[in-house]
């Protein structure tokens, strides 16, 4: 064992909530992303808007429920629509159990779908759920051992994701459930009217709030979390470094779900400004193209086979928007392209000689 | 609709179908067939399972047993057997064709191509269905044609309308459609939901048996109808509904009105019974002139 007692007691813990709190924040900077691509895009998708206006407002009413749940307060009434959800208690609580629902409402719809996909990832995927025992229970240990399951367990996502079979019923299903994850981390706008936005600054108020308005509670949780710090150093184990590392995977499978859905908002957005039926090509490049891919290899088996063909889709699609913005938008005009047009113009305009 | 359809001085509002999507409810059920039939195929031909599949009736079976509960999960829900029939007919039909192209052995094949090419025709007779029906909003009533084969019209005048049901399920939040069932006087558009339970007892095995079933039955009455007869899927939901809305205000005599008509009535009224007093004074005064001039 390395390192002072000061160390061990008193930084030690926080390493990995430090990782956890910088992770969420990313998650938070590509939520808010995400939404302002949204914006870019609502005037030509107001449904395809409403739906992940929809999907949001049912992970957070999903949320706000189980809290309500967890804290044995029940459930009244539940109501969900596309612009609004409530979910109202039997009995009201006060003190630690209304903090307990408040805190589920505003930090669950970031780690709790994301949960519920860990778990179904768990019967998918068959490593990267390794967890590295660390004998240096010192900050600096802590937070590479945070760091080290994170790197595993994100080497062998993306590994499952570069490898993902489309053909396979569960991966289809998992792959359909973590762009709905994307679309509905959190709601893009509330309500039907555009001005009232809930942004991250909205979602950081609240939090801030929900901490400040019970310090003691705060106090409670930081001492509950330092106690299990202790009992891990104690029976050389580790239990605290693995919990929080579960929460950095939470945030990685959200992040992953976040970046795939805005490479599916940055397409809709590109075929937009493609004029008539030609904007259905590239919808119509992605299944053929990997479909040919895989009957390809079907008679001409290879070990990459599914990775490939997920390359090849993502190539052939990029390179169908790419020929067609050319082609039939003015997009990509080159500089001798800009000249010979002007030169043109002015022909046209001193008529012919 | 035709121009000599129309009533004197009527104005048609809006011409309106059903949304695409608002027909989900039979959409989903071509949808299962093209899902089961993949999953049956990818099952019997691709998976770790395969080997489970090894024999073609294994495979008949387990198609046909999905097929048949789900038929039977799908009616008790919406409490329509032709749901189930309608299964049944499918797995009934897929057999005759296999034993009748002499393709049992290759079953895993078969039934994948075949579902997905009866849920194609499913998903036409159900666009078919959704196109046959037409609805015409004019300034004096609302006008509900549809029928494939028969056809079908029910005209409802606005001030019949003594209710408004209107509805929007999820999809329709978002695509921005919703039903809006208009209740008649006569209580056309409304249905029933009932329930009912039942229980049995038998007491003994060989020699004493007593059967006794107990029951209880409630009745709601639920804003209810067919798609010819409602404005089903209409979009843009909200303008439609506000329409309707108006038309239906605007035929209704409010409590104020009826006094001011009531009021009118008595002034016309007192005004004949004027008339009349005025027409037999100048009469008397006549006679009594040609009674004079006599005299004189």
């Amino acid at each position: 064992m390395a390192g002072s007692l000061i160390d061990i007691i008193v930084f030690a813990p926080l390493a990995p909530i430090f990782g956890v709190i910088l992770f969420w924040f990313i998650q938070l900077l590509f939520i808010e992303n995400l939404k302002y691509l949204l914006t870019k895009i609502r005037d030509n998708h107001e449904p395809l808007c409403r739906f992940t206006n929809f999907l949001g407002i049912l992970f957070q009413t999903i949320c706000h429920a189980l809290g309500y749940t967890v804290t044995k307060s029940g459930i009244s009434s539940f109501y969900i629509s596309v612009n609004y959800g409530k979910v109202a208690p039997k009995r009201e609580k006060t003190g630690v159990f209304e903090w307990m629902s408040n805190a589920f409402l505003f930090i669950g719809p970031f780690f709790i779908p994301s949960t519920l996909l860990l778990i179904y990832l768990f019967f998918l995927m068959d490593k990267g759920f390794n967890i590295i025992s660390t004998t240096n229970y010192t900050f600096s240990g802590n937070l590479t051992a945070f760091g080290e399951n994170l790197y595993y367990f994100s080497e062998g996502f993306i590994g499952f994701l570069s490898n993902i079979d489309l053909l396979h019923p569960a991966h289809l299903g998992f792959f359909i459930l973590l762009i709905f994850l994307g679309l509905g981390t959190r709601p893009s706008f509330i309500g039907e009217k555009k001005p009232e936005k809930v942004d991250m600054l909205f979602d950081l108020k609240n939090i801030r709030y929900n901490i400040l308005h019970k310090p003691l509670y705060i106090f409670i949780l930081f001492l509950i979390v330092y106690f299990l710090s202790y009992i891990s150093f104690l029976f050389k184990q580790n239990w605290y470094v693995t919990l929080f590392s579960i929460l950095g995977w939470l945030s990685i499978i959200a992040i992953i779900s976040l970046i795939v859905a805005y490479l599916i908002i940055i397409l809709i957005k590109l075929t937009d400004e493609i004029p008539g039926l030609w904007k259905l090509l590239p919808y119509i490049t992605i299944p053929v193209s990997y479909l040919s891919m895989r009957s390809f290899f079907l008679y001409y088996p290879y070990s990459f086979s599914k990775s490939v063909s997920i390359l090849v889709t993502i190539i052939s699609t990029s390179l169908v928007v790419f020929v067609l913005l050319k082609y039939r938008t003015n997009k990509f005009k080159t500089k001798v392209d800009i000249k010979s047009l002007m030169k043109l113009g002015e022909g046209e305009k001193d008529g012919p000689r | 609709m035709d121009q000599d359809e129309l009533l004197e001085n009527e104005k048609v509002e809006k011409i309106l179908s059903p949304h695409p999507l608002s027909f989900i409810g039979l959409q989903s059920l071509c949808m299962f067939l093209i899902v089961w039939g993949v999953l049956i195929g990818w099952l019997a031909n691709f998976s770790d399972l395969k080997n489970l599949f090894a024999g073609y009736w294994v495979i008949i079976l387990a198609w046909g047993l999905v097929l048949l509960i789900v038929g039977i999960i799908a009616s008790l829900i919406t409490i329509r057997w032709r749901i189930f029939f309608l299964y049944f007919g499918v797995f009934i039909c897929g057999i005759c064709l296999m034993l009748w192209m002499g393709s049992l052995d290759s079953a895993g094949i078969f039934i994948p191509f075949y579902m997905v090419a009866i849920s194609i025709i499913g998903f036409l007779i159900v666009e078919l269905y959704r196109r046959s029906h037409k609805y015409i909003i004019s300034s004096h009533r609302i006008v509900f044609k549809g029928g494939v084969i028969t056809k079908q019209e029910r005209t409802l005048r606005y001030d019949k309308i003594t209710d408004i049901n209107s509805k929007q399920g999820i999809l329709g939040q978002i695509f921005g459609f919703g039903t809006i069932i208009p209740i008649s006087q006569s209580g056309f558009g409304l249905g029933i939901d009932n329930t009912f339970a039942a229980g049995g007892v038998q007491v003994g095995e060989k020699k004493v048996k007593f059967l006794g079933l107990f029951g209880g039955g409630k009745e709601v009455q639920t804003p209810r109808t067919r798609s010819y007869y409602e404005l089903h899927g209409v979009h843009p939901y909200k303008e439609i509904k506000k329409i309707v809305e108006n038309l239906v205000q605007g035929s209704v005599i409010t409590p104020y009105q009826q006094e001011q008509v009531a009021f009118q009535k008595e002034q016309v009224d007192i005004q004949k019974q004027m008339r009349d007093l005025l027409k037999k004074q100048s009469g008397q005064n006549e006679e009594d002139q040609e009674i004079e001039r006599k005299t004189i």
